[in-house]
């Protein structure tokens, strides 16, 4: 579904990714893990080009959309993007934060739109806030929101960059159940998460970056039951 | 879309009040057999506002004489009540097509345009206060003294000539007097009906003895330069008028016209009681003039925000180049080029409320979109990124997330600027819009009251500037429900 060639990325001179090859596959649950800095929210971000790549290809269900004149914004209705600060429309109702972007870009019907918005709003069980607006909810109810917005375009792959790093603890539960819930529905999802926990659970495959590249990757118990590498290994006896 | 209806009202009812006063005002153009005058109507008796059965009109021995003229050509006469100053620059451009206004055909000014035959002598005199009365009784005596006199007049020049005087010039003969009255200037110098009409309603006023030599100036009507065929028609009628010595009996009517004006009391109530529909419709121009002023300054100082933030360099640049350019000159001078000047180089006139609105609108728009850019750029870089991740287009994004953002967080700035706004617009009242200020001029040389008509228009625009940050107050907290937690 996403095929990653030779992507790398710079800010001025200092090269974040350093040569990225990967591939997901549809249905998958990729878990991206590794020490800040290790480029892995870049390399979330160049999958629908919030960060422009300085080099290498991304193809998305075939089409390179790392290509010149190509439409990002046709590449981005299908995949929803969920960010560490949430970032709701803060003079929207939560409706309206679901329903703008079906009725804008894709031209749903209003009514659709909101018949579409309000399972999801039941999915992740606040129903009730329709009419609110965002800064009357906690962080863990804005970030189910988000969840909720990206799903109203009904899109074929969910990105996750670091959903729970800005959440109170105790309400990192709540989110990653939702995401979870997702996962078991057969979504194709790719996560940047410190969650290791969830990671191990909910992933299919862990990807380790450290220096804008790759280390390691493969099914969680290999990666968190063997690792291979020293980097993979020393990451991890801090962590867990 | 809740929390957008107030503003839309707002701007529908500015819309709606628009539409309805411009007619009004713009009426009565592009008739081929109109000719127009302009003149500065503080001058009685040769030309003053006067209220006749409850309606406010210019009179005086020009008008008179402008009347006689219109007829003899068979045209409709149309007055423009201009400032003396700027009387020249209303010719030159095209807007008027004669100035009949005690004007003196002096060298200067014939330069630029052509006089007729002069239809009337005046003498000078000095005016003072009564107990200076005696003081000054030649020319001679003055020295030292500081003179006030009408900016661009020929009393100007002429006290320029005196030996030892310090000049003070002001626009209008309401503010000589005020002058004398405080004490800020000694004596003035005046045409001799003007000043008699002066002393006949101030009685702390007096005309000295002194006689000033070479002082007996000619009065004369200016056209266009070389707009002969019109100089004919003036010239013959002005011919008929001498044969009868008419003019003389135009001044003395006018004189006595203007002395049966003399006010019961210049009591600040009754003033603003008596001459409550001037201030009425003044507050219909200042109000219609700031909505327009606000409106377009929002919808101009948007785009101008835009252009500013834009990728393109071009774009960037006559953003920049706008703003700095209109932040960077006096609104004054910005008026009188897009009033005058362009009609002088392109030929487009504006009718004197057009140019004011247009000012209005460009000078706030670059206030208003050095606000906006500030309110752009804090909207928070995620809302962005977060509806771009949507699949929102940029100029979707800019609509429906960024823009709404910004201009709620920098309402309060726009409101600052509306009140701005409705003060500023009294300086339209220069080219002739008969805003606030126009009409708290034309009450102060009817009424002769200088302070009392300026104090009532002071009152007007603090009401009017009060009542509307109370308002914007109510609707900022409206928007702000979404804040709430």
């Amino acid at each position: 579904m996403i095929n990653v060639k030779g992507l790398k990325k710079s800010f001025g001179k200092n090269e974040v990714l350093t040569g990225i090859d990967v591939d997901i596959a549809k249905g998958e649950v990729v878990v991206v893990i590794g020490p800040s800095g290790s480029g892995k929210s870049t390399f979330l971000r160049c999958l629908n080009l919030l960060e422009q790549p300085t080099a290498g290809e991304i193809y998305f269900e075939d089409e390179l959309i790392t290509q010149r004149k190509y439409d990002i914004d046709n590449a981005r209705k299908k995949m929803g993007m969920v960010f560490q600060h949430f970032n709701l429309f803060p003079h929207k109702t939560i409706l309206q934060n679901l329903t703008l972007a079906p009725i804008k870009v894709k031209k749903t019907s209003p009514a659709e739109a909101e018949k579409i918005a309000m399972e999801l709003l039941h999915t992740v069980g606040l129903e009730d806030k329709r009419d609110t607006y965002p800064n009357q909810l906690s962080g863990g109810q804005k970030q189910r929101i988000a969840i909720a917005r990206a799903l109203a375009m009904q899109p074929h792959v969910m990105l996750f960059d670091e959903p729970t790093s800005a959440l109170d603890p105790e309400m990192v539960g709540e989110v990653l159940e939702v995401m979870q819930k997702l996962a078991h529905e057969g979504m194709t999802m790719v996560i940047v998460t410190h969650e290791m926990g969830f990671a191990r659970e909910v992933g299919d495959r862990i990807i380790f970056m450290d220096g804008g590249q790759i280390v390691e990757q493969g099914p969680p118990e290999q990666v968190f039951g063997a690792p291979s590498h020293p980097r993979t290994q020393d990451f991890l006896s801090k962590v867990l | 879309m809740k929390a957008l209806k107030p503003w839309f009202a707002c701007c529908l009812s500015m819309l709606m009040l628009f539409f309805t006063v411009i007619p009004l005002a713009s009426a009565a153009q592009d008739n081929q057999n109109v000719i127009t005058v302009g003149l500065s109507a503080d001058f009685p008796p040769y030309e003053f506002h006067k209220n006749i059965d409850g309606k406010d009109q210019i009179v005086g021995s020009d008008v008179e004489i402008a009347k006689r003229i219109a007829a003899d050509m068979g045209a409709t006469l149309q007055i423009q009540d201009i400032p003396f100053d700027s009387l020249l620059p209303a010719l030159d451009s095209g807007r008027i097509d004669m100035i009949i206004s005690g004007m003196t055909p002096t060298e200067e000014r014939r330069q630029n345009v052509d006089f007729s035959e002069s239809y009337y002598i005046s003498r000078q005199v000095i005016m003072t206060r009564v107990e200076d009365k005696d003081k000054y009784t030649s020319v001679d005596s003055l020295q030292g003294a500081s003179i006030g006199v009408q900016k661009g007049s020929i009393q100007e020049g002429i006290a320029k000539d005196i030996k030892g005087a310090k000049l003070t010039s002001v626009d209008r003969i309401a503010d000589i007097v005020l002058s004398l009255e405080s004490g800020r200037v000694d004596a003035a110098v005046m045409e001799g009906p003007v000043a008699e009409g002066q002393v006949a309603n101030h009685s702390d006023l007096a005309i000295t003895s002194a006689t000033i030599p070479d002082s007996d100036t000619e009065m004369a009507i200016a056209v266009k330069k070389g707009n002969v065929e019109l100089l004919g028609h003036i010239n013959g009628t002005l011919a008929q008028l001498k044969q009868g010595d008419q003019v003389k009996k135009f001044v003395q009517d006018a004189t006595a016209l203007n002395s049966g004006e003399q006010q019961k009391s210049n009591n600040i109530f009754t003033i603003f009681w008596d001459y409550r529909q001037y201030y009425a419709k003044g507050i219909q121009y200042t109000l219609l003039l700031s909505a327009a002023g606000v409106l377009f300054g929002f919808l101009i100082g948007l785009v101008i925000s835009l252009f500013r933030l834009s990728n393109m360099g071009v774009l960037r640049w006559i953003a920049v180049t706008y703003t700095e350019i209109l932040r960077g000159t006096p609104m004054l001078v910005q008026l009188l080029i897009i009033h005058y000047g362009i009609a002088q180089t392109f030929h487009i006139e504006f009718t004197v409320l057009e140019s004011g609105i247009i000012t209005l609108s460009i000078n706030s728009s670059a206030y208003l979109a050095e606000i906006f850019r500030a309110g752009i750029q804090g909207v928070d870089r995620g809302q962005m990124e977060a509806a771009r991740s949507l699949g929102m287009s940029h100029g979707m994004t800019m609509r429906s997330i960024i823009i709404p953002q910004a201009v709620k967080s920098v309402l309060p700035a726009i409101g600052n600027e509306f009140v701005v706004i409705i003060k500023e617009s009294s300086i339209v009242s220069f080219i002739g819009v008969a805003d606030l200020m126009f009409q708290a001029q034309a009450v102060r040389s009817i009424t002769y009251s200088a302070l009392n008509p300026l104090l009532i228009a002071a009152a007007i625009y603090f009401i009017m500037t009060f009542v509307l940050s109370k308002l914007l107050g109510m609707l900022e907290r409206r928007w702000s429900v979404s804040d709430k937690r």
